[in-house]
């Protein structure tokens, strides 16, 4: 069951209690909390399963619930585009989260720590369970990167530091699977076919894809940086990202090599899509365009066939995440982050209607 | 009768005829009865001669007389009437008949003469009874009025015998309950005096007196009493005061020996005598800083400089604004041009007494370690109602051997900004203002020269406090100067030992070496392959104006007051531009960098993340550079720590870029891993245990 409060109310509260705080910081955090501010990059980003709240958390561990019913209504201010609760989860960056029925789940420098929902929307978050990594290094733990959950069989899959992706059964918090084979460190995963089969990129520069239900090797990999439409050798070989189609026909993936659309059955790429001097960071299927987002400020619509849409301005200068809200009908959002502590918001897409303030 | 009544008076004829014939004629008959009878008794009176006459009228009837009379007269008229049938008739015996009847009517004249002399008689004695009833009366009249008078006068009297008052009726007798209890018997007399009220109240105004008569007996002694203290009081007070120049030669008798000892007692005295003469809210300065220079801090002295005889001779010197009329402003403008003159001179001395400052200065000097002294003059603005502080700073032999090429011991910017906002160049009382635009003047910022920094801090110190707002209650109180007292010089201190140490950093960092300090040479791996090649003061307009900031947040952290850097570091064909902004603030606010990179094109925060990372690395990690000691020399310590960044972000740069042949750039370092995370971070932080950078 979930708590919904009414998100006005909350937000009144939540800025009264912030306006205290402020007023009761010395000069010296004051300083300190404008720098962080000014140096915040947002990783990560989901929504809640009822569709009205945004969670977005940064490069210094805060987790922050924001109210996107509240900053969309008519009486919006800036004092709703402010976090309704914020939390510090990790010591370290937060960059990964996923939403499951139930639970919030974050993963990033540490344990991948699951918050229950209800916990979170009673502004009393606290850590309902969490999977810690196998293996540590001798100079300090393994970051997780990436996250895909499968709601058929309450399966998380987890991609990080250590070249491996995991399988986490969370019905009984244990580990399922290890898939290992990739050289370095795994930047993203990705889940199709009835959560049967799983893409991962990373690091090495190749695209994996796996039997989800096994932990054999890699059933295919793709390396882009070997495929002259795409290679970009400035910017190195890291696949940053990668998604597959709704259909299962199309996987799209990019990072130092130019984002491009591969053909899953034959393996081969079949369009490039053309954005200089940008390196995909995120990249997402919606409706029949792909939207991605790299190091420029700005994020692409492309058509399926490699044509650009539109080339929307935001304001970080390098996205790191892009969230559609697809829960919700009403809420139907995009919203944008990356290194800034603002999330822009777009309702129509095309157009930044405002920016949440990660404070 | 009319005839018309004959039938009713002949039936009353019929029943009455016998009755009334015979009175009708009867009477005549009656009356020559009667007039015989008269006439005989007449007759027999008239030889007692007139008076009795007199007599006889008192005896008669004076009605049957009238009776008599109108009969005789009757009978006369029958007589005439016969008279005259007779001798209209033709009888023979009428000559006797008339004869006869003259006699009887002579007869009858007889009777009406006498009736005539009654009737007078009548008359008069009417008249005379009439006369004495009317004296009678009024004598009674009289008799009444006199009567009548003598009530009134008697009533008047009762009138003012009720009205009189008694002097007793004013005195307040205490009741009667407390006299009896009080008084004794002798005057109460109870077993009398309680049945009558008139005795008891003389009893009570006897008590009454004898105990007024008392307490003025009481009265006297008491004053007696009185004429004897302040008897005494003056010849103790001319004893104290003759006791004053005695202690004045004795004093002075001693001060050969203070000044043996080195105590001196005397001169410390002598400030306080001075300070008594200061004004109220120097005064207060004086005191707060003199008692917490006792109980905590012994480096610091305090002194009172300045004319005392000035205000001596000021009597109580109380500063009072001229009110000027406005109209005289107005007048000047239009007076000749002469007259303009003489009133412009008189709106120059205007000038002059607004700005005019307090003949007496509290000094105070603060030394600091190194041998620098810090010499803070605080003067009282009497027009004005503020404090202004003149700063110097006098360096150390030390200090003076390096170049000073920055204003930052300048003594106009030394202590700008102790607090957020505190310029020193805008005056915290609000009124001032509208006293500076009266007389056509400029803002207190262009008259600094002469007044000193009427910092906000100083006037906390003097225990003013002016309120945004409420600018009237310029009250100074003490518990505002001692609340602010220990924070104030400790600022003053940090603030001037931060500025010196800074100092020092700007003179190395001139010569392109960055100064770091002993304490934090373990933060740094022994071997830094950049260099730092420049070092420049820029203005605030370059600093907006540099490319790589364009886009940057920082642009809006820049104000006029802050010092602005660049410096250049390079490696090989590597070049970095770190442009520095100083707060004046510093290191509480610590300085923010912002970093652009020549290397194969541009980079900067807003087109490369790492640059983005560096900067943070520096500007919001700065507490792992600031240890205890080291504190002032964090500007220092954050330039080496960019050389450093500099050196791993050159040389992870090769990475995943194919690496054909030897790069430009040799890895010296240990990385753990070149990237790592979503964001492909840089491994900047070092661990200086195992000497190996990682990621943050």
């Amino acid at each position: 069951m979930l708590h919904v409060c009414d998100p006005l109310q909350e937000s009144c509260c939540f800025s009264l209690w912030f306006q205290f705080f402020e007023m009761a910081l010395s000069l010296e955090e004051e300083i300190r909390r404008q720098r962080q501010q000014m140096h915040m990059t947002v990783y990560a980003q989901c929504i809640s399963p009822n569709g009205k709240y945004l969670v977005a958390g940064n490069n210094y561990g805060t987790i922050a619930v924001f109210s996107i019913t509240a900053s969309l209504s008519a009486e919006a201010n800036k004092e709703t585009w402010k976090p309704l609760v914020s939390f510090k989860a990790y010591d370290g960056a937060i960059y990964a989260l996923v939403s499951t029925e139930k639970f919030l789940i974050s993963a990033g420098c540490g344990d991948i720590k699951g918050w229950a929902w209800t916990d979170v929307f009673q502004k009393n978050p606290k850590v309902s369970w969490s999977l810690s990594l196998p293996a540590s290094s001798n100079f300090g733990a393994f970051e997780t990167n990436a996250l895909a959950y499968s709601t058929k069989d309450n399966v998380l899959y987890s991609g990080g530091g250590d070249c491996k992706v995991y399988a986490w059964d969370l019905e009984s918090g244990t580990k399922k699977e290890t898939l290992s084979g990739h050289t370095d460190y795994v930047h993203c995963v990705s889940l199709y076919n009835q959560s049967q089969q799983l893409a991962s990129s990373a690091e090495d520069g190749s695209v994996r894809i796996w039997d989800a239900r096994t932990s054999g090797e890699a059933v295919h990999i793709i390396e882009p940086h070997k495929h002259e439409e795409c290679a970009r050798p400035q910017h190195g070989k890291w696949v940053g990202c990668v998604s597959v189609d709704a259909g299962e026909e199309w996987l799209v993936c990019g990072g130092g090599p130019s984002l491009s659309l591969w053909h899953l059955r034959s393996l081969t790429p079949t369009v490039t899509f053309d954005a200089p001097n940008c390196c995909p960071q995120v990249v997402t299927f919606h409706e029949d365009s792909i939207i991605s987002g790299g190091s420029t400020p700005f994020v692409y619509h492309w058509n399926i066939n490699g044509d650009p849409k539109t080339k929307v301005p935001c304001t970080a200068t390098r996205v790191f995440s892009l969230a559609v809200n697809t829960e919700s009908e009403s809420n139907k959002v995009l919203c944008v982050s990356g290194n800034s502590s603002l999330i822009d918001v777009y309702t129509n897409f095309g157009y930044r209607a405002f920016s949440l303030d990660f404070c | 009768m009319s005839s018309t009544t004959i039938p009713l008076k002949k039936k009353r004829r019929l029943g009455s005829k016998p009755e009334v014939e015979p009175s009708q004629i009867s009477p005549p008959k009656d009356t020559k009865k009667l007039k015989r009878a008269q006439d005989s008794t007449s007759h027999s009176q008239e030889s007692t001669g007139a008076y009795s006459e007199e007599l006889e009228v008192l005896k008669r009837d004076g009605q049957q007389d009238l009776e008599l009379h109108r009969s005789e007269c009757a009978n006369l008229r029958q007589i005439m009437q016969d008279i005259q049938s007779a001798k209209m008739s033709d009888a023979d015996d009428k000559d006797e008949y008339v004869a006869n009847k003259r006699m009887q009517a002579s007869l009858h004249f007889v009777t009406l003469k006498k009736l005539n002399r009654l009737s007078h008689f009548r008359c008069k004695a009417a008249r005379e009874t009439t006369m004495a009833g009317k004296q009678r009366v009024d004598s009674l009249h009289l008799q009444l009025q006199n009567l009548l008078y003598e009530v009134m006068h008697l009533q008047k009297e009762i009138k003012k015998c009720r009205e009189f008052k008694s002097k007793d009726e004013d005195i307040e007798l205490v009741d009667v309950d407390t006299f009896y209890r009080e008084a004794p018997s002798e005057i109460a007399t109870p077993h009398s005096t309680k049945k009558d009220p008139h005795k008891q109240r003389l009893a009570r105004l006897d008590w009454e007196l004898e105990q007024r008569k008392r307490l003025a007996e009481k009265l006297k002694d008491c004053q007696s009493n009185t004429d004897i203290l302040a008897r005494e009081i003056n010849t103790k007070e001319e004893y104290l005061d003759s006791l004053q120049p005695q202690l004045a030669t004795i004093l002075q008798a001693t001060i050969p020996v203070q000044e043996y000892l080195s105590m001196p007692i005397h001169e410390i005295r002598a400030q306080h005598q001075t300070a008594k003469l200061l004004p109220r809210p120097l005064y207060i300065l004086y005191v707060q800083a003199s008692a917490y220079q006792e109980a905590r801090d012994s480096s610091m002295s305090l002194k009172i400089e300045g004319d005392k005889d000035a205000v001596i001779s000021a009597g109580s010197a109380s500063p009072v604004i001229e009110e000027e009329s406005d109209s005289d402003n107005e007048e000047s403008l239009t007076q000749s041009k002469r007259r303009r003159k003489t009133v412009g001179n008189k709106l120059e001395e205007k000038r002059q007494k607004l700005l005019a400052k307090h003949p007496l200065q509290v000094i105070m000097t603060l030394k600091f370690r190194d041998g620098s002294v810090l010499t803070l003059t605080f003067s009282y603005l009497t027009s004005l109602h503020i404090v202004s502080v003149g700063v110097d700073l006098k360096l150390s032999s030390a200090a003076k051997t390096t170049t000073v090429t920055s204003d930052l011991l300048s003594p106009d910017r030394l202590l700008s900004c102790l607090h957020p906002g505190d310029t020193g160049l805008v005056s915290p009382n609000a009124s001032n203002a509208y006293q500076f635009s009266k007389l056509g003047m400029d803002s207190m910022s262009s008259y600094i020269g002469k007044t000193g920094h009427p910092y906000r801090w100083a006037q906390w110190l003097a225990g003013l406090d002016f309120l945004p707002e409420d600018s009237e209650a310029t009250k100074a109180t003490t518990a505002i100067s001692t609340s602010h007292m220990e924070s104030t010089l400790k600022a003053l201190r940090s603030r001037t030992r931060a500025r010196l140490a800074l100092t020092k950093q700007l003179t190395s960092l001139e010569r392109n070496t960055v100064p770091v300090p002993a304490q934090s040479v373990g933060l740094f791996p022994a071997k830094i392959a950049a260099r730092l090649t420049s070092w420049a003061t820029i203005t605030k307009e370059d600093f907006q104006a540099l490319l790589f900031m364009q886009r940057s947040p920082a642009l809006e952290l820049a104000e006029d007051y802050q010092h602005f850097y660049l410096a250049t570091c390079s490696r090989g064909s590597a070049i970095l531009k770190a442009a520095v902004l100083l707060s004046v603030d510093y290191p509480r606010c610590p300085p923010h960098i912002v970093i652009g990179v020549t290397l194969t094109g541009e980079h900067n925060h807003s087109n490369d993340n790492d640059i983005r990372d560096l900067e943070s690395e520096l500007n919001l990690h700065y507490d792992e550079l600031v240890t205890e000691k080291s504190h002032d020399y964090l500007l220092s310590n954050q330039l080496q720590r960019l050389l450093m960044c500099f050196d791993v972000y050159v040389e992870t740069r090769g990475e995943g870029e194919g690496a054909e042949g030897p790069t430009e750039f040799a890895r010296e370092k240990m990385f753990i891993r070149l990237t790592r995370g979503r964001g492909r971070s840089k491994p900047y932080k070092y661990n200086a245990q195992y000497r190996y950078f990682t990621q943050r």
